[in-house]
């Protein structure tokens, strides 16, 4: 609903002739009455509307007071429909998610999982997703989930193909058990795939990255397309923290005259960013009810699709399947 | 021919004065409520869509950019309208040069246009209290623009109330870059040693000169026997000139240097380097035409708690009826976070449900 229909047109027939057809004077009397209230009298000329406000005080604080009075109610209005609306939308997302997941079931058997993504066009080479841990607090119950949503996910990235899984978990709480969590991996991997599951390495930046070796000796008679699957641990210090460590090392060479500041060059920090932490994910999946992307590592993102689903909480299946479906379909603009 | 019929029929009575004035209060009235609430002080707009527009109505891809501009004077005026403080739209991305010579060369007569147009209007810009700046890579813009940037940049330069950041030619990797190597430059310059009236070598010469002329005093008294004292003469000079040593050669080697210490860099240095240095964080992220992607904006400045939002609509017909509904969330989603970290207990209950 484009207010001032007339001004418009005149502005759309002055634009065309790259702004010669009026003088800025004209221009000024077209936009006038679209103009806020100057407010410059606030600030430059504070001494005169004290001077001139008392004859007109009354009606005009009244007014003011009428109108606040007015926007508050507006404003309570809105946020009863909208609390009302996402209400609804919570309640709508949660039952479809609810019929997607059961429809869409892994039943822990990868000849299914690669039935569901078998029509995609392509697939991630890097996927990434960002875990929640809830109750960091109490005990380890909100560890243990946080490791099972690990390993599902792995096992399907597995069952997939998707040979690169970095998990991004805020507190960087499971670098602290990296091989507990290989085991839980592994473990589920073999839930999954019998005894001859692909081979698992687990590692985490500046951490050595354990390896377990494939157990099957054909692998090309597993149930698998992968014969190798790597996780990566990621926690917020790999974010902004790992470009200011980087920004001190930099910063001690040049100090001792070892580089000159103009070898810095978006090349050399992304070599060095890729080097030490990761490389850029092709699809990021998130499994909150918001984009929010709370300290994951900012270089790496520049051109990673982002997946959510509106108001979903916690993973699930069908939301992994969801996020590859639409990363197959969407087409890629390298700025162009 | 119906639906024609019925679309020329909505024109005329959307244009007709009471409608349109209608619409405007409404508008006016949906504004003003929401500055009732909390409300972003950082939004960034990623404008895409332009030519998606134009293709899909037919029109020149440059006419498309043009709705695009005019999209964008709407949305700004909403902002600062509702209160915004700081406004950031991703203009032209270093990568968009690889795009046809000739549109580029419109969005850069186009920005060249604007940018003067809006020069001619200082006096009206006051009113607003909006200062402009111009994000990114100065030396890939053509003079002629870069006249015209400078020109707007330095008219609004002392306007304090709102912000509006144009990143021009823009990446954040490379804004990131950028930073670093600022920091770098930053911490690599020698301290300023500040002239002081004592000299350290006149100390260091007068202490060796003490030390000696101890010596030579003390040795006599010390031991009358010849064997001793030449032992202890060497011991002393000796560790005399180990005390001195190590003084003496950091000295050299720093010619009087000091740099400031690279540990004492955080997080808050490197974004204090940043082209968007001085605006408050960003709250809020908006990208238009369906792209679940960053593409190089804003990446340093969104990764905290920045609420990204992905729109399907295109930009040109981007307004306050899609805009609307972001911000409610927005405001929404703030209480939330009042009440959840006001009383923990019953947030972590009301969000279980």
């Amino acid at each position: 609903m484009p207010p001032a229909t007339r001004e418009l047109d005149i502005y759309r027939r002055d634009a065309k002739a790259n702004h010669k057809l009026l003088t800025p004077a004209e221009r000024e009397k077209l936009i006038a009455p679209y103009l806020p209230t100057p407010p410059t009298s606030k600030r430059s000329k504070e001494g005169n509307i004290r001077l001139e406000e008392p004859s007109s005080h009354s009606r005009l604080g009244l007014r003011r007071f009428l109108r606040t009075q007015l926007h508050a109610l507006i404003y309570a209005l809105l946020h009863t429909i909208f609390s009302v609306y996402i209400r609804l939308r919570q309640a709508y997302h949660a039952v479809k998610d609810r019929i997607l997941a059961i429809l869409y079931y892994h039943h822990r058997t990868p000849e299914l999982i690669q039935k569901d993504v078998k029509g995609l066009s392509r697939l991630p080479q890097h996927l990434s997703v960002i875990l929640k841990l809830e109750d960091g607090g109490r005990g380890g119950a909100g560890l243990e989930a946080l490791v099972n949503e690990v390993a599902e996910i792995a096992a399907w990235c597995a069952c997939v193909g998707i040979p690169v899984l970095s998990v991004y978990e805020q507190t960087g709480i499971l670098k602290g058990y990296v091989p507990a969590t290989h085991r839980a991996v592994t473990r589920k991997l073999s839930s999954y795939f019998g005894p001859d599951h692909p081979a698992l390495s687990l590692r985490a930046p500046h951490i050595p990255s354990m390896e377990s070796a494939s157990k099957t000796s054909s692998s090309e008679s597993s149930g698998s397309p992968l014969q190798h699957l790597s996780v990566l641990l990621l926690s917020a210090e790999d974010g902004r923290d790992s470009l200011v460590d980087l920004t001190k090392t930099l910063t001690e060479m040049s100090q001792r005259s070892k580089i000159s500041s103009n070898d810095i060059s978006i090349d050399l920090v992304d070599a060095e960013i890729t080097e030490s932490v990761m490389g850029e994910p092709d699809l990021l999946v998130l499994f909150g009810p918001t984009v929010e992307l709370s300290g994951y590592p900012p270089w790496q993102l520049r051109l990673t699709e982002i997946f959510h689903v509106q108001d979903n909480q916690g993973v699930g299946y069908q939301v992994f399947l969801r996020a590859l479906y639409n990363y197959a379909n969407a087409q890629m603009r390298f700025g162009r | 021919m119906s639906s024609m019929y019925l679309s020329q029929l909505r024109k005329w009575i959307l244009e007709s004065p009471p409608i349109e004035w209608g619409l405007n209060q409404l508008r006016e009235l949906l504004i003003g409520a929401l500055r009732q609430g909390p409300i972003p002080q950082h939004v960034a707009f990623v404008m895409d869509g332009n030519r998606r527009f134009a293709r899909t109505h037919k029109i020149e891809t440059v006419e498309g950019h043009n709705l695009g501009f005019e999209a964008l004077a709407r949305i700004l005026e909403i902002c600062y309208k509702s209160g915004v403080k700081t406004v950031t739209v991703y203009a032209f991305s270093i990568e968009n040069f690889k795009r046809s010579k000739y549109e580029v060369d419109a969005l850069m007569e186009m920005a060249k246009a604007k940018l003067s147009q809006l020069t001619q209007h200082g006096d009206l810009l006051d009113r607003y209290g909006a200062r402009v700046r111009i994000l990114g890579q100065r030396e890939l813009v053509k003079p002629d623009v870069l006249e015209a940037i400078d020109n707007a940049v330095e008219l609004t330069k002392n306007n304090v109330d709102t912000v509006l950041n144009i990143c021009f030619p823009y990446t954040s990797r490379d804004e990131i870059t950028s930073a670093i190597r600022s920091t770098v430059e930053d911490y690599s310059r020698p301290l300023a040693t500040q002239a002081r009236p004592f000299s350290q070598t006149r100390i260091t010469q007068k202490i060796r000169s003490r030390n000696i002329n101890a010596l030579h005093s003390n040795s006599p008294r010390r031991n009358s026997s010849p064997e001793p004292p030449s032992t202890s003469d060497i011991d002393d000079s000796a560790s005399s000139s180990t005390t001195l040593h190590p003084e003496s050669p950091p000295i050299d080697s720093r010619e009087g240097e000091v740099y400031p210490d690279p540990e004492t860099i955080t997080v808050d240095t490197v974004t204090d380097h940043l082209y968007t240095v001085g605006d408050p964080p960003l709250d809020l992220l908006v990208r238009t035409s369906g792209v679940k992607r960053l593409s190089d904006f804003m990446l340093w400045q969104c990764h905290e708690d920045t609420e990204i939002v992905f729109l399907d609509c295109l930009w040109p017909e981007f307004d306050l009826r899609h805009f609307l509904p972001v911000l409610v969330e927005w405001q929404w989603k703030q209480k939330h976070i009042e009440e959840k970290a006001g009383n923990g207990f019953k947030g972590s209950k009301t969000k279980v449900r």
